[in-house]
């Protein structure tokens, strides 16, 4: 499992800036001191500018660490999501992925975020929509319910996977299976992660779900 | 007006606190909690500060105002 953590200097930045506002506080507080100019300015430093200064650079630090695999899979529901992505020996459509250097450590961003114009936005109310879930219905859910229950919200849509694989490349259509579904293919009715083509994405989630489904007494 | 200045040094020190935890620990909570309970402290901190800022600008004004008007004029001045 990935445990070293990148040096990232907008945090840095955003430490030092919170640290410095809070020596510049402390001082005020521990001694109550007349209203002059000098310690209007200070203020306007401790209250004003450096929490600014932190709350930006945070801001862009917390976004950038939403990309993160460590991120997502910090809710014990997608552990195993992000294990197999970083288990190198993994044939998982996810982890032969992850193991591209563009994909790297925000391989669950990289396919699962929208992409257009409003993507970031939409992805980011998505991820909303996780944290309610996870909040109120998965996080009392032990590992193997939740891998059985938890399911993508809607069809992975390939226009993800054309975001890279163009299907216009010679190499591409010189696939026998790729040029007889190609019309398919690009109108998303054929799914690129589907059994029998590149799928399943994370196959010991199907597993477990087919297992569950055999289980069940008829 | 310094306890208010001193309400916003408090208020700023616990937004601090949620975004310097978000930093240190960037999951889920930590991070929603900064980007609201947190910058909203520190957004109510910082309206306060300014808040006794211009209340004692004003106040300082007012009372150069004052001063001025109470400087005898030369009209004022008994004449010998």
């Amino acid at each position: 499992m990935e445990t070293s953590m990148s040096f990232d200097p907008f945090v840095v930045f955003a430490l030092g800036c919170a640290a410095l506002s809070v020596v510049l506080l402390v001082w005020f507080l521990l001694k109550s001191r007349p209203l002059t100019r000098a310690l209007k300015i200070v203020l306007l430093f401790g209250v004003g500018i450096l929490p600014l200064a932190t709350a930006t650079t945070g801001n862009v630090a917390g976004y950038n660490a939403t990309k993160t695999t460590r991120f997502c899979s910090s809710c014990h529901v997608m552990t195993p999501y992000g294990e197999d992505s970083w288990n190198r020996d993994s044939k998982s459509l996810a982890s032969r992925h992850a193991r591209n250097e563009m994909f790297g450590h925000e391989n669950c961003y990289a396919c699962h975020a929208d992409y257009g114009m409003f993507g970031t936005i939409t992805t980011k109310m998505g991820g909303m929509r996780h944290v309610y879930e996870y909040l109120f219905h998965y996080r009392q859910l032990d590992l193997n319910t939740a891998l059985e229950k938890i399911e993508i919200r809607r069809p992975f849509q390939n226009s993800t996977c054309m975001h890279c694989h163009s299907t216009q490349n010679p190499a591409w259509n010189a696939v026998g299976d790729h040029a007889s579904s190609l019309d398919d293919v690009r109108a998303g009715k054929l799914s690129c992660a589907s059994e029998g083509c590149h799928g399943p994405a994370h196959p010991f989630s199907k597993a477990i779900k087919a297992a569950a489904k055999k289980a069940v007494p008829k | 007006m310094t306890k208010l200045l001193r309400v916003s040094a408090v208020l700023t020190i616990i937004g601090l606190a949620f975004m310097v935890w978000s930093l240190v620990q960037p999951t889920p909570m930590p991070v929603i909690l900064a980007m609201s309970v947190g910058q909203g402290a520190g957004s109510l901190a910082f309206g306060l500060y300014l808040y006794v800022i211009v209340v004692d600008l004003r106040r300082d004004r007012r009372r150069r105002r004052e001063s001025l008007q109470n400087i005898p004029t030369q009209k004022d001045t008994p004449t010998s």
